[in-house]
């Protein structure tokens, strides 16, 4: 089919990599701003701007805030077709509950579990979540949505597409096409060594992109290896769901050996039973880390069969001080507190998988190297979206003599996943800014109407791109990449600002309380506003040169 | 020497270890001096001191954290060192000289 071996990579980096590119820009993109999920959070949610909390006092503050939590009308609503007949009135019985914190979360989210004894799945059971201020107990608002833990994390790995879990195969395929783009990137290239620092910014455009694609993809080739590998790892349940399809039985039969083994009944005793300390069994757990020589905060605090004989406490443990995402559980009955079983230490295998998913979801505590992933995330955008322009470059003036509109529509598609997602973010954090703090009845809830905001960003940034991609398809450059980044300059400085006349919290006293959660955020607006302008001026600087430099080829061409 | 100095210095060493691999290259090595500046004999020696300076910011990372969290560390150490040395070489390559203060 094609000539050579390295041809045939040629096609298949080109192609895949224009196909899927853009989902790629997407999880890339997003990924970076997940490194720093939390304090996005942070700026997002101003009840929550004061400094983490470890998980408090079961039995003071955890316990009466479970007691009141009910599942809500939209999960009920959500559930019922799942069900034989109508849903239960009520929820009496608790199957399995819990508190989840990592060492940069000031708010503690909790979650239970209810049996619903007509469900289809007897497994399934029915959710209902909470987010608390550890300090007090007090619940903050439901409707307030966490930007970066719940909209902007989810979107680097689903795209927020939760119809079949498709947005997760979309991203799962992206990564699959990274990995050939990858392996096919390095064939093709026939001076890995020699220009491994080359980036020569002076040369022809399509030159100097080619250089800039060439240098983010190499330095940067075992962050974008591994965490695209690291990425399907984690996924691996749900791109190859054996354990609940073909292999049920087995499944069924594997979870009650493991019961029998580990001692931690896998049912219900039908017995109630009540629940002694908690907070002891929890002090006796960090004792036990403690003695191991291991930083003893606990992470994951769950609660199994609540209420009944069979009922057990397990205490994880939040693997700040390593990469592995280890819990090292302890578990107790939950009637006596007696201890049932410490986990055992990982064998190979699993060291290997703990390594290989916590070195993606970083549970560490390790800021210089959440800010290299930052880095590395940033050079993979760099990577792909000089890939676009490559595409483009390579082709516009072929495509403009030929009237073929194909570089027109690929350029659109890089503004709208270059600056254009830029501006969806941005366009969410000023409506998270302007949005009132109750709303009118019978609006949306506040979050839903953030995510509006995102996606009628995003939505209006292609419309303005694909109308200004004429000059394109004559074989010049789009106007629309200046003009939003001249966007992008002013609308980043208004969220900085929206944020000190709502919130109050500016600049000189973030920095001086040393709140990095906000003011980090706030100066990489103000950052990204620079870096825009910078742009903007560059771009209008070679719109003025394009056509003295392409006279100038054409007569070098014929010379 | 606390962790936040150990770090640093390996950021640093990184860096400096990527350049003087980058001045080994006959190229580079003209972007720097000038196309007609006189390569030394002892190319080997940068290339050498470029690996040494490599394998310090190693040592620095293994003596600050776990040894797991120090190969990442470590790894993109020299993916921020190397795009440091090429933009320095895009825009300012004379700032490269500081890493051989004697020529």
């Amino acid at each position: 089919m094609f000539q050579s071996f390295r041809l045939s990579m040629a096609w298949l980096h080109t192609w895949f990599g224009l196909t899927l590119g853009f989902v790629l820009m997407v999880v890339f993109f997003f990924g970076a701003l997940s490194v720093f999920d939390r304090e996005i959070d942070r700026w997002a949610v101003p009840q929550s701007r004061f400094e983490p909390q470890p998980i408090p006092s079961f039995d003071k503050i955890l316990r009466p805030v479970f007691e009141q939590m009910q599942p809500t009308q939209e999960a009920i609503a959500e559930m019922a077709p799942r069900v034989n007949g109508p849903m239960p009135e009520t929820y009496p019985v608790i199957e399995r509950m819990g508190a989840y914190t990592t060492h940069r979360d000031p708010v503690l989210n909790l979650f239970i579990g209810f049996d619903v004894p007509n469900a289809k799945d007897p497994e399934e059971a029915i959710w209902a979540y909470r987010t608390i201020d550890p300090r007090n107990g007090a619940s903050l608002p439901d409707d307030r949505l966490k930007i970066g833990s719940e909209f902007f994390y989810p979107l680097h790995y689903s795209l927020n597409l939760h119809w079949r879990d498709i947005g997760t195969w979309i991203v799962g395929s992206a990564a699959l096409v990274m990995l050939a783009a990858l392996v096919s990137g390095v064939v093709m290239h026939r001076k890995i060594f020699r220009e491994f620092f080359t980036f020569r910014p002076g040369k022809t455009s399509q030159r100097s992109v080619l250089d800039l694609h060439n240098l983010t993809g190499v330095v940067a080739l075992p962050f974008h290896f591994f965490f695209a590998l690291t990425g399907l790892v984690i996924f691996a349940g749900i791109y190859f769901p054996v354990g609940h399809t073909q292999l049920d039985p087995l499944h069924e039969m594997s979870e009650r050996l493991e019961a029998a083994e580990t001692g931690l009944p896998h049912d219900r005793a039908g017995v109630a039973a009540p629940l002694a300390s908690v907070d002891a069994m929890v002090a006796d757990a960090q004792r036990r880390w403690h003695e191991k020589g291991m930083a003893g905060e606990v992470g994951f605090l769950t609660l199994q069969h609540v209420g009944d004989a069979n009922g057990y406490v397990s205490v994880y443990r939040a693997g700040t001080d390593r990469i592995a995402l280890t819990g090292e559980g302890i578990h107790y009955k939950a009637a006596t507190g007696e201890l049932l079983r410490e986990d055992p230490a990982p064998g190979f295998v699993d060291n290997l998988n703990e390594f290989l998913t916590g070195l993606h979801l970083q549970h560490f505590r390790h800021w210089l190297l959440r800010w290299l992933y930052v880095l590395g995330g940033l050079t993979g955008c760099v990577c792909i979206a000089t890939g676009f322009i490559f595409f483009v470059e390579k082709r516009k003036r072929q495509h403009a003599k030929q009237g073929i509109q194909g570089a027109r529509l690929v350029d659109a598609l890089a503004v709208t996943t270059v600056t254009g997602m830029v501006l969806a973010a941005l366009g969410m954090l000023i409506a998270n800014k302007l949005l009132p703090d109750s709303l009118p009845a019978g609006w949306p809830p506040r979050g839903d109407l953030e995510q509006y905001a995102f996606w009628g960003s995003w939505l209006l940034a292609f419309i303005h791109a694909l109308a200004r991609s004429g000059p394109v398809a004559a074989g010049r450059l789009s106007p629309a990449w200046a003009e939003q980044c001249r966007a992008i300059a002013v609308l980043a400085p208004l969220a900085v600002l929206l944020n000190w006349i709502i919130t109050g919290d500016h600049l000189l006293r973030t920095l001086s309380a040393l709140y990095w959660p906000v003011a980090g955020l706030d100066l990489c607006l103000l950052a990204s506003a620079g870096v825009a302008l910078l742009a903007a001026a560059k771009l209008k600087r070679r719109a003025l040169a394009a056509p003295a430099i392409d006279t100038a080829k054409r007569e070098a061409a014929h010379a | 020497m606390p962790e936040i100095m150990m770090l640093s210095v390996a950021m640093l060493a990184s860096i400096a270890g990527m350049g003087w691999l980058a001045l080994a290259m006959e190229a580079h090595w003209g972007q720097v001096f000038g196309p007609h500046a006189q390569r030394p004999r002892t190319i080997r020696g940068l290339r050498v001191g470029g690996g040494l300076a490599l394998a310090l910011s190693l040592g620095l990372c293994l003596g600050a954290d776990h040894p797991s969290m120090a190969a990442l560390v470590w790894i993109m150490t020299l993916a921020a060192g190397a795009l440091a040395v090429a933009f320095t070489l895009s825009w300012r390559p004379g700032l490269l000289r500081v890493l051989l203060p004697g020529i």
